[in-house]
């Protein structure tokens, strides 16, 4: 069954977002915000994958880029309407990370990701200090917001354009360019492959994802503060999500972005830290038993149906 | 501000980078000398503190004496994760690349198990005792005795790890494993009972440096990320792998610090070496001190 509908993506990504559309009208509140978190997490999962899966940059600067689309949706949702709000998050965070990417996308490695956790902490200070200084607060209360079932439309619009997009990249000449800069960046440079422009237009195209979640997101809160929008916890949850789930492939990021949330809301509140010492050491066993990602465990069979056994 | 003033400050900021150099020191022989970025190295600074903590408040043991027991536990620790943990991900790693994007994801997971562990076990409040916390009088400066004593084991456990690697036969293998791995391992050096060794040795100093700052200020299960990322500045501007340049390191960036929250404020600390850190790794990223 499996093998078809992923020959299939298209189908299937339109028969998934037709059954996520009716969920707030047919569902509790609960299982309604569970499935937000749901979508939330499969954009950032897939749009992180799109460029750093592909690129094996690894990337940890997420919750910068939702923090800026929070941030930019709390000071203008009551001039702008809603579309142009989600947008508009979008392009702060595309523009920042346009400048961040043409500053440290020379660094590959460690360097690179420490790079980009060391910027969103920045970011989050800067924020926080200018805040303080220029607002004279900490937070910001966000008092007219658009109702749950608008944020969850546009929270699966954006899940469903972010897993269009990567379907749309991975059969493209960008998506080749991107997988060959990660294959073997200078083979790629010879071949003729701009890899500085490519990286950044990768970078930029995740990272507008990001924004637009945070974007739409900070409505959901009502109440925004820098330590909130901008937790590290995101970004990690983010690369998480889809180095367990596999970040070479479309399917694993999903699958491990809706079993997380599941875990997440249901065991978050009762246990908070055992759940992240489960979530700590799942890291650790992926990392070492299914480096990976849960995509293999499918890709594996695929291959071995083909009768070309790969690995 | 008078010359007393000026004398304070710097020392002050030297204290604070002797603590910084022992963190980082730390952090270096894991990255110098096996690649591992290893991000929760704070986590088993927490841990340190913590245990000394529980030790003087329960049985009434002075830190001092403390200090060579944390030292031992935390190695033991580190030497156990290794064995555990890194060991296995460079056995299946096919090159260095790999293994250094999949050691720093596990080091991202033993930060969030080491500190939710220690939240589960002593909760999230601030914790501390009093420690040889009257003052002194050098010159015409005024410290407090605890913090002296901080600095003066800080610095002679790190010039100590210096001497021991220029001097010894033991620190000739592990500066030859810096260079060249694989020649290391053709001239008869034992990479698979050194690695975890310097892995706890590295985890052992951030063990100490944790317990000497529960003498000092208020420790939490959540102190240890900013010592985290502090280490990490350090030895970006001393260099990866370089344990005199994370001293120097370390020293500069406490003044940096010192003088960058005098004269601006105190909220701006983590902006500041953020804004250091990331200067450093964007136009010298092989460190200050690199030829």
């Amino acid at each position: 069954m499996k093998v078809p509908l992923a020959n299939r993506p298209w189908l299937t990504l339109g028969i998934g977002l037709a059954l996520a559309a009716v969920v707030p009208w047919i569902a509790s509140d609960f299982v309604a915000s569970v499935a937000l978190s749901c979508l939330m997490y499969i954009a950032l999962a897939t749009s992180w994958s799109l460029f750093c899966g592909a690129t094996r940059y690894l990337s940890l600067a997420t919750s910068a880029f939702f923090g800026l689309g929070a941030y930019s949706s709390a000071s203008l949702l009551e001039v702008l309407p809603w579309p142009l709000v989600i947008l508009s998050g979008a392009a702060v965070a595309c523009v920042i990370a346009v400048v961040m990417g043409a500053a440290v996308l020379h660094l590959r490695g460690t360097y690179f990701a420490v790079l980009t956790f060391g910027m969103t902490e920045l970011i989050r200070h800067a924020v926080t200090f200018v805040e303080k200084q220029v607002s004279g607060t900490v937070g910001r209360v966000l008092a007219v917001v658009p109702s749950n079932e608008t944020v969850y439309l546009t929270v699966l619009a954006i899940a469903g354009a972010a897993i269009a997009t990567a379907i749309a990249v991975k059969r493209s000449r960008f998506g080749l360019a991107l997988a060959g800069i990660g294959a073997d960046e200078q083979r790629a440079q010879t071949l003729g492959v701009d890899t500085r422009r490519y990286k950044i237009a990768g970078f930029a195209l995740t990272a507008a994802f990001a924004g637009a979640v945070g974007a739409a997101m900070a409505v959901r809160w009502t109440y925004i503060e820098p330590a909130a929008v901008f937790s590290p916890f995101i970004g990690f949850q983010t690369v998480l999500i889809a180095l367990i789930g596999g970040a070479a492939s479309i399917g694993g990021p999903v699958v491990a972005a809706i079993v997380f949330s599941l875990l997440a809301e249901t065991l978050r509140l009762q246990l908070p830290y055992g759940y992240m010492m489960v979530l700590g050491l799942l890291l650790i066993l992926c990392v070492m038993y299914l480096p990976n990602g849960l995509a293999s465990l499918w890709q594996r069979k695929t291959a071995a149906l083909r009768g070309n056994g790969h690995d | 501000m008078s010359l007393t003033g000026w004398a304070e400050l710097l020392a002050g900021g030297l204290i604070t980078g002797g603590i910084y150099a022992l963190v980082a020191i730390g952090l270096n022989l894991q990255y110098g000398l096996m690649r591992i970025m290893n991000i929760s190295h704070g986590e088993f600074l927490m841990l340190g503190a913590f245990l000394t903590w529980w030790a003087h408040t329960t049985w009434g043991i002075s830190p001092l004496v403390f200090l060579p027991v944390a030292f031992a536990v935390l190695m033991l620790i580190g030497m156990a994760v290794h064995w555990l943990c890194f060991r296995q991900v460079a056995a299946r790693a096919p090159n260095v690349d790999v293994f250094e994007a999949r050691s720093l994801m596990v080091g991202f997971g033993l930060m969030f198990f080491v500190q939710n562990t220690a939240l589960l076990i002593w909760g999230g409040d601030l914790r501390g005792y009093e420690y040889l916390a009257e003052p002194v009088q050098v010159a015409d400066m005024r410290f407090t005795a605890n913090k002296l004593v901080l600095f003066g084991i800080a610095l002679a456990l790190s010039l100590a790890l210096i001497a021991l690697l220029k001097l010894t036969l033991l620190g000739k293998a592990v500066r030859a494993l810096m260079q060249s791995p694989i020649g290391a391992q053709l001239v008869g050096i034992n990479t698979k009972r050194l690695h975890p060794l310097m892995f706890g040795i590295g985890l052992g100093l951030s063990g100490v440096a944790g317990a000497l700052l529960s003498m000092t200020y208020e420790i939490s299960p959540s102190m240890g990320e900013p010592y985290t990322v502090t280490a990490l500045i350090v030895i970006t501007l001393g260099g990866f792998g370089s344990i005199a340049g994370s001293l120097v390191g370390g020293l500069l960036l406490g003044v940096v610090e010192a003088l960058g929250m005098y004269f601006t404020s105190p909220s701006l600390k983590m902006l500041l070496s953020y804004a250091v850190f990331i200067g450093v790794l964007i136009w010298r990223p092989n460190g200050l001190f690199s030829r």
